[in-house]
């Protein structure tokens, strides 16, 4: 396994986790700092505005990772660019974290007659 | 101004025109051979024409009336010699308009300009502006690119009319777009050689040595001819040659003198144009190829410049069937439809035995990838014993300046000819060396794709939903959105979806060729707005829907086109993909500063980003006669927006809507 992959199983290790690591998020928490950071680090760039991803860069929202999954990844990856910690602190990263994991799911396809009809 | 009647060229009508005019129709009715358009006269008494395998044939169009007062009558206060150097009774350009009018162009594009005002006053008031007509664009680069747009819808290249030097300086860009997605058309370029002849100032700053070298390392072929009957023989030769596979854009020299100089007694002719037979592949390697397939336990094809028409479509859905083989399309041509079992996504390349090309743009790049980091390593995406077929016009391509041939693949049989004329006989071949166990496994294969097929559907469906309230707009929704205005009519996509997540391709069903046209070819920005609107003119005479998704970017070069369109009653329904930047410009910065460590947070706004101020893109149509709404960030307001452009454009106008939207 290439320094690539080990990382990548390290992320699916942690997501094992995530019982542990709690899913539970105050509701009411305010993300508008996390956001303004998801924006002004650029992850719209290529995750889009809501983190749907397109053809530049994978959906990340809503996420199925734990923080550390999350860090992982965003500190070593393969197509995408690294954030290192010396441009991008774990304090902020978290705050990235936490706005991505507050947004919401889309609603169902059922409940959007235009994609409906394919 | 524009024509009450869209559907009717600017004409101008002269006063004999129609005799001259049923002349030639009849002419050209009667004298081709095979259907072949060869020659038409009228211009020049003295013209000869040539069919196919007979020498020369006399002219039969008599002179116009205008022709015949410049012979017998001196007009008021000339003498007989004054006149006759006031005044040009049958000018060079006449005669070639009558060659340009016999290989049946629909339209040539142009911006005006001096070195061509001969031939465009023969085009005009000798042509009738009729077959072809000018179309004007406010760009050379944007009449370049409506040529390159039209072909693709119908098949038929059209002529542009350019200055040799500023023209082309202009054009060039376009040029090699087309060049890249191997997209014939006939350049016209206007020159003055002689220089004691050239008007001082102006002429001189608009003629060269050699015009034609600013684009020659990304045209085909191009001559300078010196004569009227040269003229005639190259322009037949550049189309032929524009036209045989590997097609491409030619350019043929129009000479000032030529154009403005009376004819005099020259006997000229123009030469029949017997279109070429592309190449089809060497029978015995079609046969080794058809074996490798039917054999193989996985065998996959990929298609990008592949179909010419419709007919190349079925052709491969036919090979595809026979192999029960998946098809990914890379989508430079609408080769298969991606309603079929069998349209697959590039992840099959990685489980193939037997990969078939067929007129990869990129062989390299299909079967491994490069990854874009500070090390710039590559892997091999297909498996290590897999083995390549290439059939293809590429190695018949023989340019090297520009390195738009990709990276060298060495395949394991690689096969010179148009993949779709050797489509059918390899077909035949599959299905005659397949044997009978693996006839009988095509069943279980069938119901695997389809399968298959029907995740990748749900998958992209699903994926659509995400963002979907967004602001800005998601860039799936204003694809939803658009499909559900126009599902129940014929309609075609005039842009590229490639920008938009491919949304196009994953969530429409696309099923016939015209119905998407591929990529820009060099990915030179400013293609998109004018290739739109070469397609939308193409598609008005079928009667047909156009769609443009128009991005912000690349409508910035070439604005005019939306001119154009309004000028000429182009009718075609734009909305925007209006990022507010170059977007993958941003994402190129923002990987340079993740990987030098700084600037990560915002930097990358510098130089890319279309703000501050913002850009009203509605009003800079509006401006030029087009009906626009928007911007529009409400995604709840984006399908109501099209749904009023929509009923400008079945009008026959064009409408256009600027929703910004989310990058990709
Ligand atoms: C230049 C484009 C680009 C930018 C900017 C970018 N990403 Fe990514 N990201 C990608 C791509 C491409 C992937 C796909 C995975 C890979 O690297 O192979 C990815 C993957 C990820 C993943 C892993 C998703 C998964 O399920 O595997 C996470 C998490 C992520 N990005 C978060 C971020 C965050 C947070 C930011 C901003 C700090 C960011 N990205 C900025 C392109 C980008």
């Amino acid at each position: 396994m290439d320094k690539l992959g080990t990382m990548h199983f390290c992320a699916l290790v942690l997501i094992g986790s995530w019982s542990v690591m709690g899913v539970a998020q105050e509701s009411a928490a305010d993300f508008s700092e996390g956001r303004a950071l998801f924006e002004s680090y650029q992850c719209w760039q290529c995750h889009g505005y809501q983190g749907q991803g397109g053809s530049a860069g994978v959906r990340i929202a809503p996420t199925i990772y734990p923080f550390e999954a999350f860090l992982q990844l965003v500190r070593h990856t393969n197509l995408m660019p690294a954030y290192s910690p010396n441009v991008l602190s774990d304090e902020n990263l978290r705050r990235i974290y936490e706005y991505v994991r507050s947004i919401p799911e889309p609603p169902a396809l059922e409940d959007i007659q235009k994609l409906s009809l394919y | 101004m524009k024509s009450d009647d869209k559907s009717q060229p600017d004409t101008i009508q002269k006063e004999d025109s129609e005799n001259t005019n049923v002349n030639r129709r009849e002419f050209l009715s009667s004298a081709t051979a095979a259907g072949l358009a060869a020659a038409s006269l009228g211009a020049s008494k003295q013209a000869l024409t040539q069919e196919a395998g007979q020498p020369l044939v006399a002219a039969i169009a008599p002179p116009s009336a205008a022709q015949e007062v410049m012979e017998s009558d001196v007009p008021p206060g000339y003498d007989a010699k004054e006149a006759q150097e006031y005044f040009v009774k049958n000018p060079g350009s006449d005669f070639m308009v009558d060659v340009i009018k016999s290989l049946d162009f629909d339209y040539i594009t142009t911006n005006p300009g001096s070195s061509f005002r001969g031939i465009h006053e023969s085009l005009v008031n000798y042509g009738g502006n009729r077959a072809p007509e000018l179309l004007t664009s406010p760009h050379e680069e944007q009449a370049i690119a409506i040529a390159h747009g039209y072909f693709k819808v119908t098949g038929r290249p059209l002529a542009m009319l350019a200055h040799g030097t500023v023209g082309l300086q202009h054009a060039a860009m376009a040029v090699y777009n087309a060049w890249c997605d191997r997209s014939p058309m006939v350049l016209l370029a206007g020159n003055h050689m002689d220089i004691t002849s050239r008007r001082p100032g102006v002429e001189w700053s608009h003629s060269a040595q050699d015009c034609v070298r600013v684009i020659r390392d990304y045209i085909k072929w191009d001559d300078s001819p010196v004569s009227l009957q040269h003229f005639a023989e190259s322009m037949v030769r550049a189309y032929k040659i524009a036209m045989t596979p590997p097609m491409g854009p030619v350019a043929v020299v129009l000479e000032g003198h030529l154009q403005e100089d009376e004819v005099g007694d020259q006997q000229l002719q123009i030469p029949a144009m017997t279109p070429t037979q592309p190449p089809s592949g060497d029978a015995g390697a079609v046969e080794e190829a058809a074996l490798w397939l039917a054999e193989a336990e996985n065998p996959v094809i990929v298609a990008d410049l592949m179909a010419h028409d419709q007919e190349g479509v079925e052709r491969l859905v036919a090979l595809a069937e026979a192999l029960q083989a998946p098809v990914v399309n890379q989508f430079g041509r609408m080769n298969f439809p991606n309603t079929h079992y069998l349209s697959q996504g590039a992840n099959v390349v990685a489980q193939a035995d037997v990969i078939l090309g067929l007129e990869l743009y990129d062989t390299w790049g299909t079967i491994n990838t490069m990854r874009d980091r500070v090390h710039r390593d590559t892997q091999r995406k297909a498996r290590p014993d897999a083995r390549v077929i290439s059939i293809g016009v590429n190695d018949l391509f023989m340019k090297s300046n520009y390195q738009s041939f990709q990276r060298y693949y060495s395949s394991d049989l690689s096969i010179a000819g148009d993949a779709q004329t050797t489509l059918p006989s390899l077909t035949e071949a599959v299905q005659s060396v397949m044997s009978g166990s693996r006839r009988m496994s095509n069943g279980e294969r069938e119901e695997r794709w389809r399968a298959a097929h029907t995740r990748a559907r749900e998958q992209a469906r699903d994926a659509a939903r995400y963002a979907w309230n967004a602001s800005p707009v998601s860039t799936a929704r204003l694809y939803a959105e658009l499909w559900n205005l126009v599902k129940d009519r014929d309609w075609a996509l005039v842009s590229d979806d490639g920008m938009q997540s491919r949304w196009a391709r994953r969530l429409w069903p696309i099923e016939k060729h015209y119905q998407f046209l591929g990529r820009s070819g060099g990915a030179g920005l400013g293609y998109g707005a004018p290739a739109a609107v070469g397609g939308a003119l193409a598609h008005r005479s079928e009667g047909r829907l156009a769609l443009n998704v128009q991005r912000d970017g690349d409508m910035m070069y070439v604005p005019g086109s939306f001119w154009t369109a309004a000028h000429h009653g182009i009718p075609m329904l734009t909305v925007t993909h209006n990022n507010q930047g170059y977007h993958q410009e941003f994402m190129h910065l923002q990987k340079m500063s993740a990987r030098r460590q700084r600037g990560i947070d915002g930097s990358s706004w510098v130089g890319n980003e279309l703000r501050n101020p913002d850009i009203n893109l509605a009003k800079i149509v509006e401006g030029m006669g087009v009906w626009a709404e928007g911007p529009i960030t409400d995604p709840s307001e984006v399908g109501p927006a099209m749904a009023r452009a929509l009923s400008v454009v079945d009008a026959g106008e064009p409408a256009f809507v600027d929703v910004r939207c989310q990058p990709r």
